[in-house]
């Protein structure tokens, strides 16, 4: 403003000159399609010629005639709104350019007044003060357009086309295993919430067509030094429009306390809605939420970021805050799946947080993500490793009756095929525990032979699980008195769990080899199971003499006596028993039909001449149909049965 | 207060524990004397503490450097206590009367102190808006001639910190939600400066029944110093540390805005005085003590040294911007004063803009080293836990 000062001319003369650059600015000014900035220069321009002309007419200590002048007109267009109770904005273009005009016009006349030489001239002050107090008076104005503005259009931001997380807050895996029940674990715990990916969906949290009157405020607020007050009033409003969408997604605002109490149930739908908020805070209104700083406050610099920040901090802050009472709580087993849901959700936004919070101030913001990723890294293995150990350590006092597929099996074979969608995750947390485990699980397929599936970190786990479970049922089984019984036992599990890993997506991971070992191991089992019960029975109807073509009458008698008696016995104990897949079942029943029938229709064969009524007990058929009733898990006794076939 | 002269000596104690511990043949004498040094830095940091000046605005009691040197100090103590507790002690103690159930009752605390942590940081949010809403008082009043315009400005942000303050005051709950409702209208609208529109304060970040005062009082729960052969055992560090915990999360929702902060002043731990290391901190309960019930009825939305500060400087240029507006014009005399008080404010803007990222931060790593401790304290209890026999 020095050469403002330098340029006020001495002599008459050069009042001319004054006069008529004055004039040929007043002229550029009215061409049409001028561009702002030049505008505003030559708006500036002519006042400051103006200036200079008033100045010289007013040596002598009036003056200022026409300044006067201009801001007695701003006065007027600005004065009339205070009385005036509709908000400019809701009036009409031509109301809201004469009043941006006007306070334009207010701004450039303080802006030459202050550019004067203050010389105790009476005048000027006062003038300066009526500017001033006319500036505060349009600003406290717009600050309130601005709230009005933020406010009304809020509302239908509303994004619409986002599933309501309602659809999956039923899914909860209620389970754990202490309490071990049935097969709902499958479908209680699929992973619904990635279906669903909300994806990066930036949403108008303001109507576009607001935008570039937000913008006009802030550019008017910002260049009348008021940018401070622009500030607070934005973020005001979006830190509550902000705060109001979280509540939305009703997370309850929870103390740590709170949570480290809170029952496997509602944690789980609440770690579950975690996982939701954080998708849909971070991907859909966050980043909604920067385009929308970044629209209005773009060209003014570090005010952009930290509007940003102060804005999204206390709804981060709650956020992480869940996250962190979550990773320092017990990991029990049951926590595993959600805690890979939280982790991986966390590791897939990392990157945007990082960018959404690149500047200086949001250190602090991208530092405390990434300590809860790690955090939660670290949940994730201990909860795998409680998981491993409550495999190995399930103990039972009883024998699980029947000899059927033990509720420790459907619990862990259904758990760890949902690892499979997983496995990126788990292979990555569980690289550094590979070794241990790989030496632990002593098959080829953890050699370097192997292929890539069975050879990652997560299938040698499964393994080292699966044979934690194993080893696990070995132990179980022994407390079964009957030793046939421990062999159906076996069988059974064996067999679901080798079903269980041809039947989903387990298989790459276990591959062919652990597939086949297995199959060969129940049916040892099965066949065990044949040895112990059938030989000992079959071995009653063996021809003592192979030479001698027929028993005598007295020991064929004996010898059906006690092949009956062997075969009431098992039929009345493993009646009771249980195989519950049917094939095996079919299976089982056909080779022991295959053994015992075929013995008992020989021995019946090579002594037609004994058979009757009287000292055979069981036909042929009947045998064969008695045979039926082995494994239906309903305990029968052939007392009755048989004085019903009789009669 | 450069942070790393706290940085160096705290390396310096740890290093000479180290020595120590390393020297140490795990005898009881040993582990006395360990719990010795222990209770002397306390109660020298302590005293320390207490004996700061208050006439030097950046160390007074409260202020924010204040509250930075008691967290350094709080992390100071926290890792030599973790050092007595669990380096070169047989680790099955814990497991063992009276620590059997003196941990977990501590473990109980921490759990609770976490909750204070997050419910301070989130004051502080509040807290810094204060300090923008100053700073905008700052920037009218450091314009040359005030007149008018500049008064109004000032004011109308004045009126916005004072109310700001009052409203996090009367607690940050639902009787405020219409009060902030920024659906207003012009229509109730008549005086000339309308209603400050930036009322921002903290929401509840915590749960909606939470309250800090009832947090803190819980954690005096079963608050006991050890008495008789106790005393000499691991059970007097861990009452200490007890007793170093509430104490700060006291000192910190007593200075910063809280949600529901109703008898925190009637809260008294039972720190008997002829315990050496507790003299200081029982010297800063009172003073602190006092201070609130002081404001508690004028009611305040804390003690931070900067707020009050800022609180009585708002008041002295609130009267001036009152008197300009009625009168029109000004005195130099008083513009002069005017200007004196806003560089006084602007100073204390300056040190919150310093002081409270940091201190967020800060307290945001006392949050991680009591998570850390807990952490190691339950796995020690689990791995001694496994050892024993099990009981089936």
């Amino acid at each position: 403003m020095d050469e403002c000062q330098s340029a006020i001319p001495a002599h008459d003369g050069d009042l001319h000159v004054v006069a008529a650059a004055h004039h040929i600015v007043k002229a550029l000014g009215t061409t049409k399609n001028l561009s702002d900035d030049l505008r505003k220069i030559l708006i500036d321009l002519d006042a400051h010629l103006s200036l200079i002309t008033s100045n010289i007419d007013s040596k002598g200590g009036k003056g200022f005639v026409e300044v006067e002048e201009r801001l007695k007109r701003v006065e007027r267009k600005i004065v009339i709104w205070e009385s005036d109770r509709i908000m400019i904005w809701d009036s009409g273009p031509k109301e809201v350019s004469d009043y941006l005009e006007a306070v334009d016009e207010v701004q450039t006349l303080i802006d030459s007044l202050r550019g004067l030489s203050m010389n105790e001239n009476q005048k000027q002050k006062e003038l300066l003060h009526r500017a001033s107090s006319l500036l505060q008076m349009a600003m406290s104005r717009l600050e309130e357009e601005l709230i009005h503005m933020l406010v009304k259009h809020k509302q239908q931001s509303e994004p619409t086309y986002m599933p309501s997380p309602s659809s999956q807050r039923n899914v909860v895996y209620s389970e754990s295993v202490v309490s071990l029940d049935n097969e709902s674990a499958k479908e209680a715990s699929s992973k619904s919430s990635r279906s669903d990916e909300c994806g990066e969906y930036i949403v108008d949290l303001v109507p576009e067509h607001v935008i570039p009157d937000i913008k006009s405020i802030a550019k008017v607020m910002f260049a009348s030094d008021y940018g401070q007050e622009f500030c607070e009033a934005f973020i005001g409003v979006r830190k509550e429009a902000l705060e109001q969408h979280f509540d939305i997604l009703e997370n309850g605002k929870m103390s740590i306390e709170d949570v480290l109490k809170m029952e496997w149930c509602s944690l789980s739908t609440e770690m579950n809605k975690w996982t939701w908020s954080m998708k849909i805070i971070f991907r859909v209104y966050l980043m909604s939420e920067k385009r929308l700083c970044d629209q209005v406050l773009g060209e003014f610099g570090s005010v952009n970021s930290f509007c940003f920040l102060e804005i999204a901090k206390t709804t981060i802050l709650c956020l992480l805050n869940f996250g962190e009472a979550i990773a320092m709580g017990p990991q029990e087993p049951e926590k595993l799946l959600r805690l890979l849901d939280m982790y991986e959700t966390l590791a897939d936004l990392v990157l945007d947080i990082d960018a959404l919070f690149s500047e200086d101030g949001g250190s602090f913001v991208r530092l405390e993500f990434h300590k809860l990723l790690e955090g939660l890294a670290d949940s994730v293995k201990a909860a795998f490793n409680t998981f491993r150990v409550a495999v190995s350590s399930n103990g039972s006092l009883y024998p699980f009756p029947g000899g059927g597929v033990h509720p420790l099996s459907k619990y862990v074979m259904n758990y760890i095929s949902m690892f499979p969608d997983y496995s990126t995750t788990l292979n990555l947390l569980l690289e550094d525990q590979h070794s241990d485990v790989a030496s632990l699980v002593s098959e080829p397929q953890c050699g370097p032979t192997a292929s890539l599936s069975t050879s990652c970190p997560m299938a040698c786990h499964l393994r080292s699980i699966t044979s934690s479970l194993e080893s696990n049922l070995h132990k179980k089984s022994k407390l079964y008195k009957d030793e046939a019984l421990q062999h159906i036992f076996l069988m059974n599990n064996l067999h679901y769990m080798v079903q269980k890993v041809k039947g989903s997506e387990l298989r790459p991971f276990f591959g062919d080899e652990w597939i086949r070992k297995h199959n060969a191991k129940f049916q040892q089992h099965e066949m065990n199971y044949e040895r112990v019960t059938w030989s000992s029975v079959v071995l009653l109807l063996k021809d003592d003499n192979p030479g001698s073509s027929s028993l005598s009458k007295s020991a064929f008698k004996e010898k059906c006596k006690g092949f009956s008696i062997a075969f009431e016995e098992v039929y009345k104990n493993q009646t009771s028993w249980c195989i519950p897949d049917p094939q095996l079942r079919e299976d089982l029943r056909i080779s022991t039909s295959l053994k015992v029938v075929h013995a008992y229709r020989t021995f019946l064969g090579r002594n037609p001449a004994h058979v009757d009524d009287k000292c055979i007990k069981h036909t042929v058929e009947d045998v064969e149909k008695l045979l039926l009733d082995l494994f239906e898990g309903s305990p029968r006794s052939l007392r009755n049965s048989r004085r019903m076939m009789k009669t | 207060m450069p942070a790393t002269d706290y940085q160096a000596s705290f390396l310096g104690r740890i290093s000479i524990r180290r020595n120590q511990v390393i020297a140490m043949d795990g005898n009881h004498e040993q582990e006395l004397q360990d719990l010795e040094l222990f209770s002397k830095h306390v109660s020298e940091r302590f005293a320390e503490l207490l004996s700061s000046p208050d006439d030097i605005p950046c160390h007074a009691l409260l202020s924010i450097s204040w509250l930075r040197k008691l967290l350094d100090f709080f992390l100071c103590c926290e890792a030599e206590f973790k050092g007595v507790l669990m380096m070169g002690n047989d680790p099955s103690q814990i497991s063992k009367p009276p620590l059997d159930r003196l941990i977990p009752e501590f473990l109980d605390r921490s759990v609770k102190a976490l909750d204070v942590c997050n419910a301070v940081t989130n004051g502080l949010e509040s807290v810094r808006h204060y300090q923008k809403l100053a700073e905008i008082v700052v920037s009218a009043l450091e314009q040359k001639p005030i007149g008018d315009g500049q008064s109004r400005r000032a004011k109308k942000a004045l009126t916005s910190l004072m109310s700001a303050m009052n409203v996090d005051d009367k607690e940050c709950s639902a009787a405020k939600a219409t009060e902030r409702s920024w659906s207003f209208s012009r229509r109730g609208v008549s005086s000339k400066d309308r209603v400050p529109e930036h009322f921002r304060s903290v929401s509840n970040q915590v749960a909606k029944n939470w309250s800090a005062a009832k947090q803190i009082q819980a954690m005096t729960n079963n608050l006991v110093p050890p008495r008789g052969a106790e005393g000499s055992g691991l059970a007097s560090p861990v009452y200490t540390m007890s007793v170093i915990m509430v104490f700060v999360m006291w000192a910190l929702v007593a200075a910063i805005p809280c949600q529901e902060r109703n008898g925190l002043s009637a809260i008294h731990f039972p720190a008997p005085k002829q315990l050496n290391w507790a003299q200081s901190i029982i010297g800063l309960h009172e003073k602190i003590g006092e201070e609130w019930k002081k404001k508690e009825k004028k009611g305040t939305a804390g003690l931070l040294d900067e707020m009050q500060k800022m609180e009585k400087l708002g008041n002295i240029l609130m009267d001036f911007t009152d008197s300009f507006q009625f009168h029109g014009d000004i005195t130099d005399q008083k513009a002069e004063e005017a200007a004196a008080r806003s560089v006084e404010l602007a100073e204390t803007c300056r040190r919150m803009e310093e002081g409270l990222l940091p201190l967020q931060i800060q307290i945001r790593e006392v949050f991680h080293r009591i998570v850390k401790t807990r952490t190691e304290l339950l796995n020690a209890l689990d791995q001694v836990g496994k050892s024993s026999p099990p009981l089936l």
